[in-house]
């Protein structure tokens, strides 16, 4: 048992560190270094999400607040990448405790409604500020992140290749931190509120401050991501605080398996595939006339059906199949039982 | 001055598509307790299948005809839409965690904006305005025919929305399942039954809000979000699950933006329902008509 784990342990290490040379092509890595992005975000969602049950919608604020100011202190002020990201990762988390300070004693469909407002007045903000952010035209030139390492040389992380492993260890940081944090006191504390928060309060569990501490994890994090994504696209435009992305995370989190580590990260992987692989479903509606003058002729699926595909599979997951993918395959073929991960008491 | 009472009219309007919304938010809210993230789509579902029969059915000469069958064939499709939808999907979502039922109206509502792009485009429509443009002049207050249009269907709608709650067995039922769900299906009352009409009068009504504006404001397959979220606004600032809060806060909102857009910044027009939001959670967090 104890081998097989190390064994499996040394073998994921080798294969994560060889994908560069494992993966066809540019376009894939591509792919995989924009799922890292979703795997930091929806691992951070998911301590309050998950852990502590609570729907937040307005974890993109905290991604694009950490792109903006990373991107703006390199591009306004010539900050380096390595200032930049930490200083993107603390404007996320100072946001998340004034936010909190003024939303985490809210619950339920308050508190739903809320963060998502607060994403809106934020992307509000990033389209009318143009002295600042330039508007809708966004941020272009954001200089890549290079590393000077004295007697090896400099990095440019330019390259898919390099960036790849930057964004391999950001990831394996945040996954770590959130698995160290899951089984910790805080951890035992956040399920304890989602199971019973009247009876948690009354053995001396601050609801307030735990989820204070969920709260602003996931927004370093994410702002963190935030600064990475600024750097790696080189381009940014309020179009991060999108609806759509933090339906994405969110649906990373709850259909890769909301309360487990692997959960988010699965989740990511697949969900950042899904609109890739929709792309060589052919469409079905090619050569056809809808209005006179609307000749559809485009053979790849719109986009519009594969958010139609996108938005069932989300509906359907979240009723047919709650607790998320990784919950349901070790039920299924686990040999350990699994702690109560995705269930949730009936509030009947 | 002037100025000021002009926009507070303007404001009615809007407001008045808002707080038509956010009725049938209110019951599905306060009945199902489900946060319907797809509430908005039927806002704009109403008005392209209204739009489909007006504009591109055209079976009679006068566009005001057409406009008018639009309007009723529209509303009624939409309430039966919603009772398809309640049968297929709600009907499973009651009593599911938060959660649960908000993520799945958010993928509902993603299914059903894109379909209606996929059905009708991705462009902006326009509806054949039946009306004609020589405002009515009262002082300092003028007013096209189409924003009296609203504000007088708007008045029509709640009154006939009153009367059916108080003075119908549905409606009572309606009531009773609203005070409490158990105690209503002790005494006998089809709880299945009083949710799908609920529901699909919501649906209807925020129909009618859609085909109303789309004689003024070109239609876009994308706005069902922004309405949703104006309408949770609206439910919250009302002090979620009062009809009358629903409305008094609909219309203030509508007059805020205008107010806030004409004087203030134009830009931040749609912030100000969000900050609203938020100063009232501060101070005041079970809104103007709630009690805690």
């Amino acid at each position: 048992m104890k081998v097989s784990r190390i064994f499996g342990g040394l073998v994921l290490t080798a294969l994560l560190l060889a994908i560069p040379w494992i993966v066809p092509d540019d376009y894939i890595l591509h792919l995989i270094i924009y799922a890292g992005f979703f795997v930091m975000l929806a691992s951070g969602l998911n301590l309050l999400v998950g852990y502590m049950g609570q729907l937040s919608l307005g974890h993109g604020a905290f991604w694009g607040l950490g792109a903006y100011c990373s991107a703006l202190l390199a591009l306004k002020q010539g900050w380096p990448f390595w200032l930049g990201l930490p200083a993107g990762g603390l404007l996320a988390a100072v946001f998340a405790i004034l936010l909190g300070r003024l939303i985490l004693k809210v619950r339920g469909h308050r508190f739903v409604i809320i963060t998502l407002a607060f994403q809106i007045i934020i992307q509000l903000v990033h389209y009318n500020w143009i002295g600042l952010t330039d508007g809708q035209n966004g941020l272009a030139g954001v200089p890549s992140p290079t590393l000077e390492i004295p007697g090896v040389g400099k990095i440019d992380f330019f390259s898919k290749t390099n960036f790849y492993y930057l964004i391999l260890v950001f990831c394996v940081i945040t996954v770590y931190v959130c698995y160290r944090v899951a089984n910790s006191r805080v951890g035992r504390a956040l399920e304890a509120i989602r199971e019973n928060e009247p009876l948690a309060e009354s053995v001396g569990v601050s609801a307030f401050r735990y989820s204070m501490i969920a709260f602003v994890l996931g927004a370093f994090f994410a702002g963190l991501a935030g600064s990475l994504y600024a750097h790696y696209t080189r381009y940014i435009s309020p179009d991060v605080f999108d609806f759509l992305h933090i339906v994405e995370m969110l649906t990373m989190v709850l259909l890769g398996g909301r309360a487990t580590i692997l959960g988010p990260v699965i989740g990511a992987l697949i969900f950042t595939g899904l609109p890739e692989a929709l792309r060589f479903v052919p469409n079905p509606f090619w050569g056809l006339s809808w209005a006179p003058g609307h000749l559809v002729t485009s053979k790849a699926l719109p986009a519009e059906l594969q958010l139609m595909v996108f938005g069932l599979i989300l509906l359907l997951g979240v009723v047919y199949m709650p607790e998320g993918i990784v919950p349901w395959v070790r039920k299924r073929f686990g040999r350990r039982p699994v702690a109560q991960a995705g269930e949730e008491a009936h509030p009947e | 001055m002037e100025l000021a009472i002009q926009l507070t009219v303007q404001g009615l309007i809007i407001g008045c598509s808002y707080a038509l919304i956010a009725i049938g938010l209110t019951m599905i809210f306060g009945l199902m307790d489900i946060a319907n993230f797809a509430h908005g789509e039927f806002y704009v579902l109403g008005s392209y299948f209204a739009f489909t029969v007006a504009k591109m059915f055209t079976l009679f000469e006068s566009v005001i005809a057409n406009y008018f069958l639009g309007f009723i064939v529209g509303t009624f499709a939409t309430i039966g839409f919603g009772v398809i939808l309640d049968r297929l999907i709600f009907k499973r979502l009651r009593g599911e965690p938060l959660l649960t039922a908000t993520m799945a109206t958010i993928g509902l509502s993603i299914f059903l904006a894109n379909s209606i792009q996929a059905i009708w485009g991705h462009w902006p429509r326009q509806m054949p305005s039946p009306f004609g443009l020589d405002p009515f002049i009262w002082g300092p207050v003028v007013m096209p025919p189409v924003r009296l249009f609203v504000l007088v269907v708007t008045g029509l709608c709640i009154a006939i929305f009153h009367f059916l709650l108080r003075h119908t067995r549905l409606g009572k039922a309606v009531r009773a399942t609203f005070q409490n769900r158990e105690s209503a299906a002790l005494v006998g009352i089809e709880i299945d039954r009083v949710y799908r009409w609920s529901f699909a009068t919501g649906a209807g009504m925020a129909a009618i809000a859609g085909i109303m504006l789309a004689t003024f404001m070109p239609m876009d397959p994308v706005s069902g979000g922004f309405a949703t979220l104006k309408a949770f606004i609206v439910v919250i600032l009302g002090g979620m699950g009062t009809f009358v809060g629903a409305i008094v806060a609909g219309l203030g909102l509508g007059v805020m933006e205008a107010l806030g857009g004409g004087f203030i910044a134009s830009d931040y027009k749609d912030g100000f329902g969000f900050l609203f939001l938020i100063l009232f959670l501060l101070f005041r967090p079970q809104g103007i008509f709630g009690e805690e």
